[in-house]
């Protein structure tokens, strides 16, 4: 399947549509005139699961094209901003940047830990800068 | 006469030089974020939105104005010193990037900041008569009205910005869902939570907007960075007087057309510079040289940016729609701010109003003075490397998504958007929709509800009510044209 990207698509507007179409099911639906809270969700993705539906039929029309999906880039990228939301959290914000730049430069080879502890001095001296400038509540240290 | 008086009154607050500053800061930032590879108005404004969280109200709109100017200014610029377009510059491309190549990037800047400038001076006009006009007919829209306008703005957004009515339509309706994450008003019922309590309030805007257009689009583009720009720093600014000639007539069609789209459902920016571009290359005298690199082709297109980019307020303002995804982000901001786009806006509040379009051409004055001379400094923004500006710009999205509420777990849900924005960029679904779609979706619940409940669950409302009926019409029309396209080109290439 991932070698077509017009299906997949299809697939996963499909998947979207469900996630938010199954549970509206429970909540009441109400009537026309007097709408529950399940009503508008439940047409709402119904019209999603149809524009889906529409999706994979049309991807048999379409000549195959393959989807790129680049799964280190995404890991390191998402690791980084984990790393910084759980760092900052658990010691403070100065460690949590200097995981994030750390993490996040794997992404763009050629890696030098002398160039990261730079961009990690100029970032930690920006944050400062708006802690003490806008105000901004950042437990840098 | 009483809209010179009004336009008086709202210069008198621009030029307060509190709101001059503002209004500085807001074009130099939004000119040197914007100028970063791979973010558009859409990621740039996003990502400075939490700065103007503590100023003053009417310092704060006129600074985020600013940004989005100075953001299109610095989108244009790269895409004709670099060929790197987001979705708002796509024809700077064409002509701009040729001229670069002809060594005549310095002559390409200073038309495209000329030509902004005439445009938004047309707009400013045009945005001072109609929209007070526009907001006093938007009285008589009742909630069958609101319902088909913004189902019209669904439509009209996914065929503009995609050229795909399904890919887009299904962007809109997933922001649509996106939107019905949290509490229900009518019955405070929590819906779609998944158990996770933080949700309750809602999925907060800023994070889907940095994940969707900040994160998505570094992680994209790191897939295919290294792109070497034959500029080579030399740069020539000013025009001679017959090419400075040359330039005018261009702008002025161009600052219509601009304009005219800028007000439509779905219009703005982007449709405009293509229409600008299709009127040069008919009407222009250089028409046959177009495409080759030559000044029309930026200035034309270049005006009909900068006046649509100011039109398309005017029916946030007045109906209190944003017509696409830059101005529905607009539109988070003023209710962040307390203010309620809509008929009564400008009545309720004639200083913010007034002051905010007549801060937007003192923009134009600070991007014409400030920012064209200063442009090749701007530049050296190009000389970084792109493996140390995007651990920083990570970072400012870390920031801006922390400040809103001071809480770490947005961050979670921001690299959530981030990753779900990366799939659906790589999936070819471009999720710019998806921002029209979650702020317009709540409205659009909240207005069919209360047009089911007046006609007692009689559909017959949306089409009996004649401007509503007119929506539905223009609709239809556009789902039937593009069924009979999709099916002439089936028999076409089975043929």
């Amino acid at each position: 399947m991932l070698n077509n990207r017009d299906l997949l698509r299809g697939v996963c507007l499909i998947g979207i549509a469900l996630v938010f179409g199954v549970p509206a099911l429970q909540y009441p639906i109400g009537d026309l005139a007097r709408a529950g809270p399940g009503m508008f969700p439940l047409f709402v993705s119904s019209l999603l699961l149809l524009v889906g539906i529409a999706t994979v039929i049309r991807s048999r029309f379409v000549e195959r094209s393959p989807m790129t999906f680049s799964v280190k880039n995404v890991g390191l990228i998402l690791g980084s901003l984990v790393a910084f939301a759980v760092l900052s959290r658990l010691v403070n914000m100065t460690l949590g940047i200097i995981a994030l730049v750390f993490c996040a430069a794997a992404a763009a080879p050629p890696y030098s830990v002398i160039r990261n502890l730079q961009i990690a001095a100029v970032l930690i001296a920006i944050a400062y800068a708006f802690q003490r400038l806008f105000g901004l509540e950042l437990n840098l240290y | 006469m009483e809209t010179l008086h009004n336009l008086a009154f709202g210069f008198e607050h621009a030029l307060a030089w509190q709101n001059l500053m503002f209004c500085a800061i807001g074009c130099t930032v939004g000119t040197l974020v914007g100028l970063l590879p791979g973010l558009g108005p859409l990621a740039t404004i996003s990502l400075l939105l939490p700065l103007t969280y503590s100023l003053p109200l009417d310092g704060s709109l006129i600074m985020l104005a600013g940004i989005y100017y100075g953001a299109q200014y610095g989108d244009s610029v790269s895409a004709i010193t670099m060929k790197m377009p987001h979705a708002s510059s796509i024809v700077a491309c064409i002509d701009g990037y040729a001229m670069t190549l002809k060594g005549q990037t310095g002559l390409a800047l200073f038309t495209a900041g000329f030509s902004s400038f005439i445009g938004g001076t047309v707009a400013l006009f045009v945005l001072a008569v109609l929209a007070p006009a526009l907001g006093d007919a938007a009285l008589m829209f009742g909630p069958a009205e609101y319902t088909t306008l913004v189902m019209l703005g669904f439509f009209c957004v996914s065929f503009v910005t995609t050229g795909n009515l399904l890919n887009g339509l299904a962007m809109c309706l997933i922001g649509v869902l996106l939107g019905q994450v949290g509490t229900d008003v009518n019955s405070g019922l929590a819906r779609f939570t998944f158990g996770l309590h933080s949700l309750d309030d809602g999925i907060g805007l800023v994070s889907i907007a940095l994940g969707c257009f900040g994160i998505a689009e570094i992680t994209k583009n790191l897939d295919n960075r290294e792109h070497r720009s034959p500029f080579t720093g030399a740069i020539k600014l000013m025009p001679s007087w017959s090419e400075f000639k040359r330039i005018i007539p261009s702008a002025l069609r161009g600052s219509v057309a601009g304009s005219v789209l800028g007000l439509m459902p779905g219009g703005g920016p982007v449709i405009a510079q293509f229409a600008a571009y299709a009127i040069d290359k008919k009407f222009s005298k250089y028409r046959d040289e177009i495409g080759t690199g030559i000044l029309e082709g930026v200035a034309g297109q270049a005006a009909a940016d900068e006046a649509a980019a100011r039109t398309s307020f005017i029916p946030l303002m007045s109906i209190g729609i944003p017509e696409n995804p830059v101005m529905a982000l607009m539109m988070a901001a003023f209710i962040i701010k307390g203010i309620q786009p809509g008929p009564n806006m400008i009545p309720e509040h004639p200083d913010l109003f007034w002051g905010l379009v007549a801060s937007m051409w003192v923009g134009n004055c600070f991007l014409l003075f400030l920012n064209v001379p200063l442009v090749r400094y701007w530049l050296s923004v190009f000389k970084i490397p792109y493996r140390v500006l995007f651990p920083a710009i990570l970072f400012f999205c870390c920031i801006g998504t922390f400040s809103v509420n001071n809480n770490l777990n947005d961050i979670y849900i921001t690299a959530f958007f981030g990753v779900l924005g990366y799939t659906f960029m790589r999936l070819q679904l471009d999720p710019s929709p998806l921002m029209l779609g979650f702020i317009l979706g709540p409205m659009l619940e909240e207005n069919l509800r209360r047009a089911l409940l007046l006609s007692h669950g009689d559909f017959s409302v949306f089409v009996t009510r004649p401007i509503s009926g007119v929506f539905v019409g223009i609709v239809a029309l556009l789902i039937v044209w593009q069924l009979v396209k999709f099916a002439t080109k089936q028999s076409r290439s089975h043929a």
